[in-house]
């Protein structure tokens, strides 16, 4: 039977659709913050053979992990699948990302036969461990980042099994609330799973999966003819991670891309082993930064299915921070290295396609939870967030001031909301002055953020990078700022803090972060005067850094541009 | 002498006039070309026609629909934003920057951030700070707001925002900043957040503030023109102006709360859908506008259209949806629409991938769709309705324009048909049903998303394009009923007639339920009542015109989002249960579960205040046979239905001819002025004794 493109893309949108629409009903009905407002989920519809038909944008993190899910966490379930099943998983090894992350499967029968799937991975806010929240920032082995869930049916003829709930619910922190999130998570593979019917009932089954086999193909098409218009050959590029968060070592990140005519090949050879810190990535994150990267060199409309993964080949040594063996320690791969996974790759572009990448983005998540006991009214509290900084400059373009960057999107929480709930106070929060890498295109500034302890006593973790090695530029663009972490005491002591470490904080102590800026894009020096003295009046460059990284004198009274001395000191510096 | 009252619609390419005769509820129609640099001057062309075709007249009250606020911040040519200047708590200058910390779009590595309504260096601090309970952590430093003072004078400021730090709970700081200002720059416009959005949440409060401060210059030198030149016209009428909430109220307070009147436009359709559908005893109405570029939907329940608290002025939309961090946040509450681009001029075109797509591309009124033969290549989506036969092949709008079918067939050839493999009829009827597919899209999001079921809904079909695509929509949504006002093309306008004033308040509280001092809480609510009726006062409303809503914004501790339920009046310790208990309910149901045993936040509290407008009356026809009269049928023409699978002989009936009473079956045809209704096989009409047109499945449930 032939199938006319009309009906695929008809079918294609409904795909699309059907998967954006179990997010509305994940989002809606979810209980936790972080589903709700942050969006921390996936949401996808895959075919009969395991291969991803359909995925919602919501979060570039599994983007290349969900396959992974439902391709490894189903092996072991041949045939013995019943219409009203769900299978439950977190094992990073098995679905890709870190423990919080949970992955729900649904088969679609369609006439006592699986003809789909329908399934979601929403990050949790706890699954147990030695830290609330499941980020320890100094795990040596996974058993300490909290439960591992293997593939198993959680969910029977559409009823969720009580043993396994009890087994996982003993482990965690929270339990009402994770009940309550895996509720939605069932709720949204049911709509997926209803949608999909629908559209097998109106074109019947073998259109369908004719369709879903044309949509493959169609990205396939549009991935390769992207490809095909980049330059063939191959390129090198590494970076590193500043320290394990156990050993103050450097790790490690090494590619070789390959670009062939209709397919490119990235390799990690090189990559340093994985650590006993925690921050190894597993091969679902490593595979979604790749995916990121390459959606952000091609046409990022192409819709994310199957096809898309067909023209690319990744190689990752087993052993290694990018692809792991258990029990190395994962939570910090899916925040942390996933970002420096991303300036690795970018670089390696970067001397492919110079004018469609950025210089390095801040490259960290900045993620700092603070928590104690309220004297208030006895009960704990956490606070957690993650931090924006500065985003890289790119041809023609500045960097973004103060915004998340590649591997995180994800909302900051109102100084209101947050005083009124926490005892801190906040002092500041503000664009970090001269932190953007000076460049043609200057880098984002990173920003300044500050609060005070208003309650006795506290304990303060961090897990971020970028602290010691900045965030590069591109073509003579200079470094932006690394980050700093300081504590203020109240005799003015200043302490600096290193980028994953746990500290004891006391009333009336000022934590201050200052997050990296991003890489400027090209030679400082041939920034126009008028951009580097409209930063001077905004307070993104001082007018010292004005004179020293961009050669730009400007009168301290009338803050106008001195033009004379400008032309001077460039040419003298274009000299030296 | 007549008594009119005019509701004056300006859209991108018309301007609508409708005039309702007050005495005899008979409703006149003009409508012109738009005039986008200077709005105003089509608004007074066209009432200049209206008025000078008849003596004799008397303007009872003007109402105003504008996109003027919208297309100044999107950077319009000829409304150049005032200079701006904003006052923060010291160290928060850049909360208005910074924002929500995200990006709009995920794999755009060339992503920008909409620019800042205000530069840094025109973004000041001050040394003040209220704490999170209202108390007062550091004084205001008054001597540093008077030499602010100065330095704006010298700036050549022309508006200020003032957003501190938890001002939604005390407001003194932010008052007192307004005195001083006042004092010393008296002609300066200034918007302080605590009486623009007093709620929590810095970064969106802060922006409504300076969205509002910015139009508050433009918005009023705009209305007093407008005023001004009506006046020349010797129409004295009071000036209203549509607001995003689907109420009016007089110019002179709209130019102070402009934020009010960004969504103008979109909300006037909506309003007339939620007016239809209660005279006709609906209780659930999807309204469906479709014009040249966009479709937009909405819901309707029980009368009241659908609320959202937000809106990103000045936004990017995408599959429908409103992208969260690509506009200005505005917190005002607005009538809740999905938009897609989809029109009569959306162009359809084949991607490298040889996919048929249609849009976001619009080929607006020029070129406009190839059959217009104003030299588009592109083929529309009206090309693709010439091609099937849906729209009269000689001309459109009675007779006005002339089209060239040909034209339309050429641009399918060449644009669709030789990329991909497609007859001409498959192309056409491919983009008709991608189209539908997409607006499809945006009917879902307003009704399933929202955690209703389209099957209990009625469509009411509107906007220039609307009714030929209703009754595809209609099955792709298992609606069985659809309605097709009289003038479809003037609908929206029409909703200009039937608003009510409308004035609302809100205070935050941010105290749990279990902890509220109840007679506080009723005094918040009389200070709030007391303040509306004098708004409403101010616009010439009469106590007996007056009514109020009051309502209250809930959530579960520590969630972030709240639902609004209502409140009573008096609220006493005897209603918190109820209270409480009915938002359980709204949870559950939107939702799918409640947690009885979990805390419950009051965060606002919000009074409505509805000043009563005398509503036309719809005349009612003598109803007729069924068969419609010989000389309805003007022709019959061969027009390609998808069920069929081919073109098949349909009758083509002239709506004018049409009787009260008349039935139609599908396959069928109506033309009028400047709407083509498209009834499909399966489907009938009839028309109503208020001359709707009533399309419902044949064998269906109404």
């Amino acid at each position: 039977m032939e199938i006319d493109p009309i009906t695929v893309e008809v079918i294609k949108g409904a795909l699309i659709y059907a998967a954006e629409e179990m997010g509305i009903v994940l989002r809606n009905s979810a209980y936790s913050p972080n589903i709700k407002e942050r969006m921390d989920f996936s949401c996808t519809i895959f075919d009969e053979r395991r291969r991803l038909a359909a995925q919602a944008e919501h979060i570039p993190v599994h983007l290349g992990s969900m396959q992974l899910a439902v391709q490894k966490g189903l092996e072991r379930f041949k045939g013995e699948l019943e219409d009203g099943d769900m299978i439950i998983l977190n094992d990073p090894y098995i679905s890709g990302t870190h423990l919080p992350d949970i992955t729900l499967i649904c088969p679609i029968f369609y006439k006592d036969e699986i003809i789909a799937y329908s399934a979601n991975k929403a990050h949790h806010s706890d699954v147990g461990g030695k830290a609330p929240g499941s980020m320890a920032g100094d795990a040596t082995e996974i058993y300490q980042e909290g439960i591992i869930i293997p593939p198993v049916k959680f969910i029977k003829n559409n009823v969720i099994d009580d043993e396994i709930a009890s087994i996982i619910m003993s482990n965690i922190r929270t339990p009402e609330i994770r009940m309550g999130d895996l509720r939605a998570q069932m709720a949204a593979n049911i709509i997926g799973k209803r949608r999909v019917l629908e559209i097998i009932e109106k074109y019947g089954l073998e259109i369908f999966r004719k369709a879903v086999e044309e949509i493959m193909k169609y990205s396939e098409r549009r991935m390769k003819m992207e490809i095909g218009k980049m330059p063939v050959g191959s390129w090198e590029a590494e970076d590193y991670l500043e320290n394990t968060g156990v050993v103050d070592e450097r790790v490690k990140i090494k590619v070789k891309l390959t670009i062939k005519k209709d397919h490119l090949i990235i390799d990690y050879y090189g990559t340093d082993k994985q650590v006993n810190g925690p921050v190894n990535a597993v091969l679902g994150v490593t595979l979604s930064g790749v995916y990121y990267v390459l959606r952000s060199m091609t046409d990022p409309n192409i819709p994310m299915n199957d096809g898309c993964y067909r023209p690319v080949r990744v190689i990752v040594p087993e052993g290694t921070v990018m692809n792991p063996i258990p029990p190395a320690p994962v939570a910090g791969g899916n925040v942390e290295t996933s970002q420096r996974n991303v300036d690795v790759l970018l670089r390696a572009f970067a001397q492919v396609l110079p004018d469609r990448v950025c210089a390095a983005c801040q490259g960290t998540m900045n993620n700092v939870a603070v928590g104690g006991i309220n004297p208030e009214n006895g009960r704990p509290w956490t606070f957690y967030e993650t931090i924006a900084g500065g985003y890289g400059g790119r041809k023609g373009m500045d960097g973004v001031d103060a915004i998340h960057s590649h591997m995180t999107n994800t909302m900051n929480t109102p100084i209101e909301a947050i005083e009124a709930i926490y005892p801190i106070r906040f002092l500041k929060y503000e664009l970090r002055e001269d932190s953007g890498g000076p460049g043609k295109w200057r880098g984002g500034v990173g920003l300044e953020r500050s609060w005070m302890l208003l309650s006795p006593s506290a304990t303060l973790s961090i897990l971020a990078e970028r602290t010691i090695i900045p965030p590069w530029g591109l073509f003579n663009g200079k470094p932006g700022a690394t980050g700093e972490y300081y504590i203020i005491k109240q005799n003015g002591e200043k302490i600096k803090l290193s980028s994953k470490c746990t500290v004891k904080i006391e009333k009336g102590d000022i934590f201050v972060v200052r997050t990296p800026g991003g890489g400027g894009y090209g030679d400082p020096l041939e920034r126009s005067p008028e951009l580097v003295h409209r930063d001077v009046l905004n307070g993104l460059v001082s007018i010292e850094a004005a004179e020293k990284e961009y050669g730009v004198v400007v009168n301290p009274e009338k803050i106008e541009i001195d033009w004379k001395s400008t032309l001077q000191l460039r040419l003298k510096k274009v000299q030296v | 002498m007549a008594r009119y009252r005019l509701g004056i619609d300006v859209g991108g390419t018309f301007t609508d006039i409708v005039a309702l005769n007050e005495e005899n509820g008979e409703i006149l129609n003009i409508k012109i070309s738009s005039t986008p640099e200077d709005p105003a001057k089509a608004v007074v062309e066209a009432f200049h026609e209206f008025l000078m075709e008849r003596g004799g007249w008397e303007v009872s009250r003007v109402i105003h629909a504008t996109t003027v606020a919208t297309n100044a911040l999107l950077g319009q040519l000829g409304l150049e934003l005032p200079r701006t200047a904003l006052i923060a708590t010291r160290g928060f200058r850049d909360v208005l920057e910074i924002g929500r910390q995200r990006r709009h779009k995920l794999y755009d590595l060339f992503i920008q951030r909409p620019r800042p309504l205000i530069p840094r260096n025109l973004r000041f601090e001050v040394d003040e700070r209220i704490g999170p309970r209202g108390e007062i952590i550091e004084p205001l430093n008054e001597d540093q707001v008077k030499r602010l003072g100065e330095k704006l004078k010298k700036e050549n400021i022309k508006s200020v925002a003032v957003a501190l730090l938890f001002s939604y709970i005390n407001q003194k700081h932010e008052r007192r900043i307004e005195k001083i200002l006042k004092k010393l720059l008296p002609r300066i416009y200034i918007s302080i957040s605590s009486d623009i959005a007093p709620e929590y949440r810095e970064y969106e409060r802060t922006s409504t503030a300076v969205v509002n401060a910015i139009l508050m210059p433009i918005v009023s030198s705009y209305l007093i023109k407008l005023q001004r030149r009506m006046r020349g016209l010797g129409v004295r009428a009071p000036l209203c102006v549509m607001q995003s909430d689907g109420g009016i109220a007089l110019k002179d307070v709209v130019s102070k709360r402009p934020i009010s009147m960004v969504e103008s436009g979109p909300a006037a359709g909506v309003i007339a859908s939620a007016f239809y559908g209660s005279f006709l005893g609906l209780g659930r109405i999807l309204s469906f506008d479709m014009g040249g570029t966009t479709a937009k939907a909405g819901a309707v329940i029980e009368g009241k259209p659908e609320i959202v608290s937000e809106y990103e002025v000045a936004g990017e939309v995408h599959s429908g949806r409103i992208v969260k961090g690509s506009g200005y946040p505005v917190r005002y509450p607005f009538i809740d629409l999905a938009e897609c681009s989809a029109g009569g001029g959306t162009i359809a075109w084949v991607d490298e991938g040889k996919a048929l797509q249609v849009g976001p591309i619009s080929a607006g009124a020029t070129p406009g769709p190839a059959c217009y033969g104003k030299g588009g290549r592109h083929p529309t989506v009206t090309d693709a309705n010439l091609v099937l036969g849906r729209l009269n092949p000689n001309y459109l709008l009675g007779g006005e324009m002339k089209i060239y079918p040909e034209l339309s067939e050429k641009a399918i050839l060449n644009e669709i048909c030789q990329k991909i493999r497609l007859e001409l009829t498959e192309a056409a009827n491919g983009i008709i049903k991608i189209t539908n597919s997409a607006m499809s899209k945006i009917l879902r999001i307003v009704s399933v998303e929202r955690g209703h079921d389209p099957r209990d809904f009625v469509l009411i079909c509107f906007g220039g394009a609307g009714p030929m695509h209703g009754c595809a929509l209609a099955e792709e949504l298992n609606i069985k009923k659809i309605i097709v006002p009289p003038n479809p093309g003037l609908f929206s306008a029409h909703g200009l007639l039937m608003t009510d004033f409308k004035t609302t308040l809100i205070r935050a509280v941010m105290k749990l339920m279990d902890e509220i001092n109840v007679e506080k809480i009723e005094d918040v609510f009389q200070k709030l009542e007391f303040k509306c009726a004098r708004i409403l006062e101010k616009q010439n409303i009469s106590k007996n015109d007056m009514y109020f809503i009051r309502e209250m914004d809930l959530r579960y501790f520590g969630q972030s989002y709240e639902l609004t339920v209502p409140a009573s009046k008096p609220f006493t310790e005897d209603n918190v249960n109820q209270t409480v208990e009915s938002f359980h309910e709204k949870h559950m149901k939107i939702y799918g579960y409640a947690v009885r045993e979990e805390p419950v936040e009051l965060v606002n509290v919000r009074i409505n205040g509805i000043g009563f407008v005398e509503k036309p009356r719809f005349i009612e026809k003598h109803v007729n046979e069924e068969k419609p009269s010989s000389d309805a049928i003007v022709e019959k023409r061969k027009v390609f239905f998808e069920k069929i699978d081919d073109y098949i002989e349909t009758p083509v009936y002239k709506r004018e001819k049409l009787k009260p009473g008349n039935l139609i079956e599908g396959p069928a045809v109506i033309e009028q002025y400047d709407t083509t209704t498209v009834v499909y096989p399966g489907w009938m009409a009839t028309v109503d004794k208020f001359e709707n047109l009533v399309i419902s499945m044949k064998g269906g449930a109404y």
